[in-house]
């Protein structure tokens, strides 16, 4: 197979596991790229991409536009803080408006779940979902499974524990679907106030103790407490979340075996995630920043190819 | 649709239903007033004689819960147009809730109701607010209102939630024998929720509004009303535990009634995967085990009516992020439609009397006349879209497609109207 089933990356829910096993293929030869002394090719020449962000980012944003730049795409970028309709104007013309500029692709980013499954309805470029309020981040799950992969050798059979805020993260979804697609047992672990109700019905364990969940895993991708997402209090204070649900050297040291330590990003040191773990070997983090280039420009010159 | 006043019809072979069973196909005159069965050797002058083969009949059908968007939206749907689709969809007469901008609170907005509806088929029945701007809060003239003919009270699509207010409406309310109407959910349980809580909303990464918040509304509102006394009728029920409670309420002797949407029967969460926002409604469509709770507790009496709950939003509202849209569907012209989808799982007599028999033991009406009649063939079909569609909105997902069931015609009194 060298195409992909579907003509927008909105969800990994909607892609099939041959699909992510091509996009790690791809990225694998755009990593390599990456790593020689002139990292761009001509691949999406003459394809314009719109980075259309209703939701601060740095790093993603970042990410894309380096990955849309080295596959030689033209890019025009985007930023709102707020939702288009609180301005008076909706989505679809927003997005249309800039489509009227003969944009080919649109990486979007948005509050609301669902957002580019809607706008996928209405406009006629391909959509790459980069993060839709509580619901999907695919790509971000797409290289956190890229950078298991990488360190382990495969995702198949290994114990990945996602730990923090479940409730109001989109990696953690979007990391549900793609470990368990590629086969890989999940974990979630938190404060049961940010773990969602029905989440063992996904299919994963549910843990209330970070230091049995480390125990369990194999990989600990531990998530972002999502202040901003947070609309009412779910714990006491971030002091207590640090002491109960954070993870520090002295848990890693405690356990019979290595782990992987893994996080989205921006880290909160001191809150989710100590400087003695963050900054230790066993974490991979900056190696899923820089993998993040390879599989968004994976992702890319893959739609561009069913467009 | 062609109104005829005191005209008189022979209505051949149709057949008449009523709570209990479908009779067989018989001839039926229409005097100009009420209907009956033909007597053998009636020899009386006809206008028309007309073919209802195929057709069925009951007494006129009431629903407990319409929305009207004038005054304040009219662009949304008008008491012109709402009247129309009113006589469209089979209703003789129709709860309408007193959320309009402003509210249903004083004289003057009665005044205008039926000032404005003075020449509908349907007669319409007013829900007035029981707190001022339907807020919770402070108490509208209720005895005023009610010396301007309103016996239901009730804050309509919001929730009487505040407990002193609502035990003191219940009280209030006794004097002249009134109903309270409310959509019964606790909204601090339902905070920022767009959808069902369950498998579905978890994979969406939607905030879901968990059974609970109707379930525990409902015995709380049970206890108020065991202590005060006094009638109320939940509307638009949607959990199985909220059903169990009013079926124990019930069995006590309690005076409570309930009703439900009947798009709360016909769509499920696992119908929002795709988020089409015309899905977005509250009570939120939950579950096949609730769903199942609420068909039983129709089969069992424990909710007496099935409503519209017809709520009308514009393009503009509902054409959006799914988070952001406003909850609501229309449900009138398609509730023929819905029923006829229904009638696999329940029957006819059943149905209709969630709509004739059961509404009016809501009201509190003893007795309903022969003179409010609903003709409908539930095999014919047709298609429901721009040119059919007689509401100012279109925010319903079978919008666009060919549906089942249609309304014939309609008599209420002197009015015969063909449809």
């Amino acid at each position: 197979m060298s195409q992909l089933s579907t003509r927008h990356l909105l969800g990994i829910k909607d892609i099939t596991s041959e699909d992510i096993r091509l996009i790690f293929e791809t990225a694998d030869n755009f990593k390599e790229v990456l790593n020689r002394p002139i990292k761009k090719v001509p691949s999406l020449r003459d394809i314009t991409i719109a980075n259309i962000f209703f939701e601060n980012s740095t790093r993603t944003r970042l990410s894309f536009e380096l990955a849309e730049k080295r596959l030689s795409a033209d890019v025009v970028n985007f930023s709102s803080s707020t939702s288009s309709v609180k301005k008076g104007e909706t989505l679809t013309d927003t997005v249309n408006n800039i489509l009227s500029m003969k944009v080919d692709m649109v990486v979007m980013r948005h509050s609301s779940p669902g957002a580019p499954h809607f706008l996928s309805k209405n406009i006629s470029a391909n959509i790459v979902n980069a993060g839709d309020g509580t619901h999907e981040h695919p790509t971000q799950a797409l290289l956190d499974a890229f950078s298991i992969r990488e360190k382990l050798g495969d995702v198949m059979g290994k114990k990945v524990a996602i730990i923090g805020d479940i409730l109001h993260s989109r990696v953690a979804l979007s990391n549900i679907f793609c470990l368990q697609k590629l086969g890989a047992e999940v974990m979630v672990c938190g404060p049961t106030t940010l773990i969602p109700k029905h989440i063992a019905s996904l299919g994963v364990k549910v843990e209330m103790d970070v230091k049995k969940a480390l125990q369990w895993c194999d990989v600990a991708n531990i998530l972002r407490i999502q202040l901003e997402r947070q609309q009412i209090k779910y714990f006491p204070s971030l002091r207590e979340y640090s002491l109960y649900f954070g993870v520090n050297k002295k848990m890693l040291d405690q356990l019979d075996k290595e782990i992987v330590i893994m996080h989205p990003g921006p880290i909160n040191r001191g809150v989710e995630l100590n400087s003695d773990v963050a900054d230790s070997e066993h974490s991979i983090i900056l190696q899923q920043v820089e993998n993040g280039v390879a599989v968004r420009m994976a992702v890319l010159y893959l739609l561009a190819g069913v467009r | 649709m062609q109104t005829f006043f005191n005209m008189a019809k022979l209505l051949r072979s149709l057949r008449f239903i009523d709570e209990k069973s479908v009779n067989s196909p018989r001839d039926y005159i229409y005097n100009g007033f009420e209907i009956f069965e033909k007597p053998e050797n009636f020899n009386e002058e006809i206008d028309e004689s007309i073919d209802c083969s195929g057709m069925m009949a009951s007494r006129g059908w009431i629903d407990l819960r319409c929305v009207t968007a004038e005054p304040g939206e009219e662009h949304k749907e008008s008491l012109e147009s709402l009247g129309e689709l009113l006589a469209y969809s089979g209703f003789t007469k129709a709860v309408v809730l007193p959320n309009t901008h402003p509210a249903v609170q004083t004289k003057n907005e009665i005044q205008f109701l039926k000032t404005k509806s003075e020449h509908w088929t349907t007669e319409l029945i007013v829900n007035a607010a029981a707190t001022k701007d339907c807020k919770g809060e402070d108490f509208t003239d209720i005895l005023d209102l009610h010396h301007q003919g309103v016996n239901i009270f009730g804050d309509g699509l919001n929730p009487l939630s505040n407990p002193d207010r609502l035990m003191k409406v219940l009280q209030y309310l006794q004097k002249f024998d009134g109903v309270l109407f409310d959509h019964s959910y606790e909204p601090l349980l339902s905070l920022f929720g767009q959808m069902h809580e369950g498998e579905v909303s978890t994979r969406i990464g939607m905030k879901g509004i968990p059974n609970i918040a109707e379930d525990i509304a409902i015995q709380k509102n049970l206890e108020i009303l065991r202590y005060a006394g006094g009638s109320v009728h939940f509307q638009t029920l949607s959990t199985g535990a909220a059903v169990e409670s009013v079926r124990k309420a019930k069995k006590e002797g309690l005076k409570v009634t309930a009703d439900v949407s009947i798009y709360q029967l016909l769509f499920l969460d696992e119908d929002l995967s795709g988020f089409d926002a015309n899905l977005k409604v509250v009570p939120p469509f939950r579950g096949k085990e609730e769903r199942a709770a609420l068909i039983e507790g129709l089969k069992d009496g424990t909710i007496d009516a099935i409503v519209s709950n017809h709520q009308p939003q514009d393009f503009d509202a509902k054409h959006m992020e799914f988070d952001l849209a406003q909850p609501g569907m229309i449900g009138l012209q398609t509730f023929l439609p819905g029923l006829v989808k229904l009638s696999d799982e329940l029957d006819w007599p059943l149905l209709i009397g969630k709509i004739t028999s059961g509404p009016l033991r809501v009201l509190k009406v003893k007795e309903m006349s022969l003179s409010e009649i609903t003709v409908f063939d539930p095999s014919e079909t047709w298609q429901y879209d721009k040119r059919s569609n007689l509401s100012l909105s279109a925010n319903h997902p079978w919008y666009g497609t060919t549906v089942k069931g249609k309304v014939k015609f309609l008599i209420n009194g002197e009015r015969f109207v063909k449809l």
